[in-house]
């Protein structure tokens, strides 16, 4: 299919940048390896004072840590620089190329810059959800593991579609350039169980920017929590957040090409 | 509708906020904005047909970029229509967009780390062109603009002459019957501009593809064009034949001399002296311009240099803005 | 012209430049604030569930982050963002041919602009955090809280200087960001951002003792709170402007060392 040629391509070109900056991909590893270090340090000091952390044991809580990295994965291979990529682009006036290619320009704008080397962060999140599982001692059935995925993903494209209406918000208000830091900010609050923070926060992380919706309800899931009324539900605001964006998105386009209607 | 390109009566007005300087207009501003209407383009209409060469040319902020703009589709106009290809360009059907090519001088669209070689690649998954058409028409830019020692440097590392030849390849892969062109030679050195200028006739004659490029230097337009428009102030002020062009505006040259020391020479025995930028008191070293007729611009230079202490000595084209101005006085 | 005038004048223009860029400062504030307050919540969580950790209640927890907070603010040095690239680019050249030392003036002045333009929108912000949090501060005094004031200009100097130290790397690597992390996840630990250092594993504790971080945020928000005996804070006190001279000298050695070979390389 065509979609996933052009994928193919992006993903190649992006490659060939990071082929071409072998240290510093080297580098990076090595500071990822770093700090995955000093995330489970962190989860060990706290654990040599407590049993429980907002009723989860340690085994969830490394669980959570790989939802966490894939998140973070999504966030460094795609959303942080495409951000800078558009941004720039409005900037320069770039975007107009973008425009004029026969393809979607959401689709574009999503996947024309690519950090490849993060991949690791995905292997990484999956090799912590392993060990987290049976680590917890979560007996988790076929059904638990299923949901617990299915709300991983699901999770993952609503928080991308809040970063679709806040880079789209930048055709509204054309100096903004922060228009992503919020959830770059928030984004730390979903190493922890939501249900250790105050009311507050937690609902901010669940309703505004919804960092727990991404990383402590699949976990939830897994710790069978959640019935299949509530994972559909889930699913649902999901793919309804989806579709909102993409009309942002549209709306935003016919801004920028000054559309009157 | 056998017009490729049709404007009819193309208006775009944009609103922008005033605001004077100083701290005190800063917090009014705050409170209250000012908008002032500025008429990028105002009723423009014109008809090209398939495999003309056509120049917009005009001075800058004439308007000839938004009317690009409005015709590639990027910008929707405030009133009037447009049709190119018979499509309405701003709604940017892919149809559309595979077979029309919008090539910024100023703008780059491929990355500057990797060969351009990787940037045609991406842009043949883009416009989904097949293997064998897509090796042919690779062969075909190669041949006319000498591609093969530009294609495995990083973009980076190419001289702006270079980088825009590339740059115009990239635009060309999908063979495209429709060329907007904006500013193409703009910042190239000459013999850059001159091959530049080469392939794009070559190209329209090889493969009849209707081009539309502005641009402020005069050279471009002579070169490719037989048929000019002239935008200023957003509005059309002139289309037709290059010819009847150069008839209609008195050709002419601006001689400039920096005189080697002060004289008390008075310059209008050659020509019309044009005031100068630069500082009148200091008589010596700067810079004076006369205006002659461009035939007798040999000849006068020879008498100035015969009967004047002269430093140096320039011979230079009019600005466009004097000579639209000077031709369109409205 | 004096030196006073000097610093006035880079204050001047340092101040109207990162007035324009004021959208950017709240976005940055909210970005620094977000950590703290998650391990708050982290350690209330843990204190409101079992009593108290270590003999810290969740209300101990509370006025040590929200302490933190301030001390943080008042401690912490972007040297390396004011730096960095004019190395990298090669425009600290033309500083470098002026009569002034670029870190000793520009740099710190930089800082303490930044500093100032921060704590404007800091305040209130802080005091929405004391509005959801509820601290109790019992335990303070104004006593404490000018006993505490060397510590803090103590910290910003140490911290000063280590920032200026691996800004230097920026004379050989292009990976100085990198360094600066890496630094920053130990610094973390050590300086008592993560957690006080009273939770912290034994051997933890004894090495920071010696170790110039913890005078960043631990020992300021010790003394404010009160929390720290009066001899421990002169021992720290001691050990931190022993650190001090010891930094100094290491700047001083990698400046000298960068510009040299910056001077050699070119840009």
């Amino acid at each position: 299919m065509h979609t996933l040629n052009l994928l193919k391509a992006f993903f190649k070109v992006n490659l060939q940048m990071a082929l071409a900056y072998r240290v510093d991909t080297l580098v990076n590893i090595l500071l990822e390896v770093f700090t995955l270090g000093w995330e489970l340090l962190a989860l060990n000091i706290i654990f040599s004072n407590t049993p429980m952390l907002g009723g989860w044991n340690l085994g969830e809580l490394v669980t959570l840590l790989g939802v966490f990295h894939l998140v973070n994965a999504l966030m460094n291979i795609l959303i942080w620089p495409n951000t800078e990529k558009f941004n720039r682009a409005v900037r320069d006036g770039t975007l107009d190329y973008t425009l004029l290619q026969p393809a979607g320009s959401m689709f574009l704008v999503t996947f024309s810059s690519m950090v490849i080397w993060r991949v690791w962060d995905l292997a990484l999140g999956l090799v912590l959800m392993v060990v987290g599982v049976n680590l917890s001692g979560v007996q988790a059935g076929p059904l638990q593991l299923a949901s617990f995925l299915l709300l991983a993903v699901t999770g993952s494209l609503i928080l991308y579609s809040l970063w679709i209406v806040m880079i789209a918000a930048t055709f509204w208000f054309t100096k903004f350039d922060n228009n992503v830091t919020i959830l770059q900010a928030l984004l730390d609050t979903g190493r922890y169980p939501s249900s250790v923070y105050p009311l507050w926060l937690r609902t901010i992380i669940t309703f505004i920017v919804p960092i727990a919706v991404a990383t402590t309800v699949p976990v939830q899931a897994l710790r069978g929590e959640l019935g299949f009324w509530q994972v559909l539900l889930f699913v649902a605001i999901s793919a309804a957040s989806f579709f909102l964006a993409t009309l942002v998105w549209k709306a935003g386009i016919k801004k920028y090409s000054g559309a009157s209607s | 509708m056998t017009q490729t390109i049709e404007a009819s009566f193309l208006t775009k007005t944009y609103q922008v906020s005033e605001r004077e300087g100083g701290f005190a207009a800063a917090v009014g501003g705050f409170f209250k904005r000012k908008f002032k209407d500025v008429h990028a383009v105002q009723g423009v209409s014109f008809k090209i047909e398939p495999g003309e060469v056509v120049g917009f040319l005009g001075p800058n902020g004439a308007g000839k970029t938004t009317t690009l703009k409005m015709l590639s589709g990027l910008l929707h106009p405030t009133s009037g229509q447009a049709r190119v290809l018979g499509f309405t360009p701003w709604e940017r059907k892919h149809d559309y967009l595979r077979a029309m090519t919008l090539v910024m001088g100023q703008r780059s669209r491929l990355s500057w780390d990797i060969p351009a070689a990787d940037s045609f690649l991406l842009n043949q998954a883009i416009y989904r062109l097949e293997d064998a058409q897509f090796k042919q028409t690779l062969k075909e830019l190669d041949d006319l603009l000498e591609l093969s020692p530009l294609m495995k440097k990083p973009v980076r590392n190419l001289s702006l002459g270079e980088r825009m030849k590339v740059e115009l390849a990239a635009g060309l892969l999908h063979r495209p019957r429709v060329l907007f062109l904006d500013e193409p030679t703009i910042g190239l050195d000459i013999t850059a501009q001159a091959h530049i200028r080469e392939f794009l006739k070559e190209y329209n004659r090889r493969t009849g593809a209707t081009v539309l490029l502005t641009s402020h230097y005069m050279a471009d337009v002579t070169a490719l064009c037989e048929r000019v428009i002239l935008i200023h102030h957003g509005r059309l002020k002139y289309d037709g034949s290059l010819n009847d062009l150069s008839h209609r505006i008195a050709p002419f040259k601006l001689i400039g001399v920096a005189l080697g020391s002060p004289c008390p020479c008075d310059l209008s025995l050659y020509g019309t002296p044009v005031a100068s930028d630069g500082d009148d008191e200091e008589q010596a070293g700067s810079k004076q311009y006369v205006q002659v007729p461009a035939a007798q611009a040999a000849a006068i230079t020879a008498r100035m240099l015969a009967d004047l202490p002269i430093h140096d000595l320039t011979i230079e084209d009019p600005p466009i803005e004097d000579v639209i101005e000077r031709a369109f006085a409205e | 012209m004096s030196l006073l005038n000097i610093y006035l004048r880079f204050w001047q223009v340092n101040w109207a430049e990162q007035w324009q860029y004021r959208a950017n400062l709240l976005m940055y504030l909210f970005y620094w604030l977000v950590s703290p307050v998650v391990y708050l919540s982290v350690w209330v969580s843990i204190a409101n569930s079992q009593g108290s950790v270590r003999g810290l209640t969740a209300n101990d927890f509370i006025t040590y982050y929200l302490t933190l907070l301030i001390v943080d603010q008042l401690t912490s040095e972007i040297t390396i963002h004011l730096i960095a690239y004019n190395i990298q680019d090669g425009t600290l050249a033309g500083e470098l041919l002026r009569p002034v030392h670029p870190i000793f003036t520009r740099a710190v002045i930089d800082n303490l602009a930044f500093k100032a333009l921060n704590l404007m929108a800091f305040v209130p912000i802080w005091a929405v955090l004391f509005g959801l949090f509820r601290p109790d501060y019992a335990g303070v005094t104004p006593g404490s809280v000018l006993l505490a004031l060397p510590a803090v200009v103590l910290g910003f100097a140490l911290n000063f200087l280590m920032g200026a130290t691996v800004t230097c790397m920026a004379f050989w690597t292009t990976r100085v960001y990198s360094v600066s992390q890496f630094i920053n996840l130990v610094v973390i630990l050590l300086s008592g951002q993560f957690v006080p250092l009273q939770l912290m594993p034994p051997i933890v504790q004894q090495t920071a003792q010696f170790l110039p971080f913890q005078m960043l945020r631990y020992v300021p928000i010790e003394i404010i709170l009160n929390r720290l005996p009066l001899q421990d804070v002169w021992v720290d006190y001691a050990v931190s402007l022993a650190w001090l001279v010891i930094l100094f000298f290491i700047f001083r050695r990698a400046w000298a060392e960068g510009t040299k070979h910056f001077s050699s390389v070119g840009a």
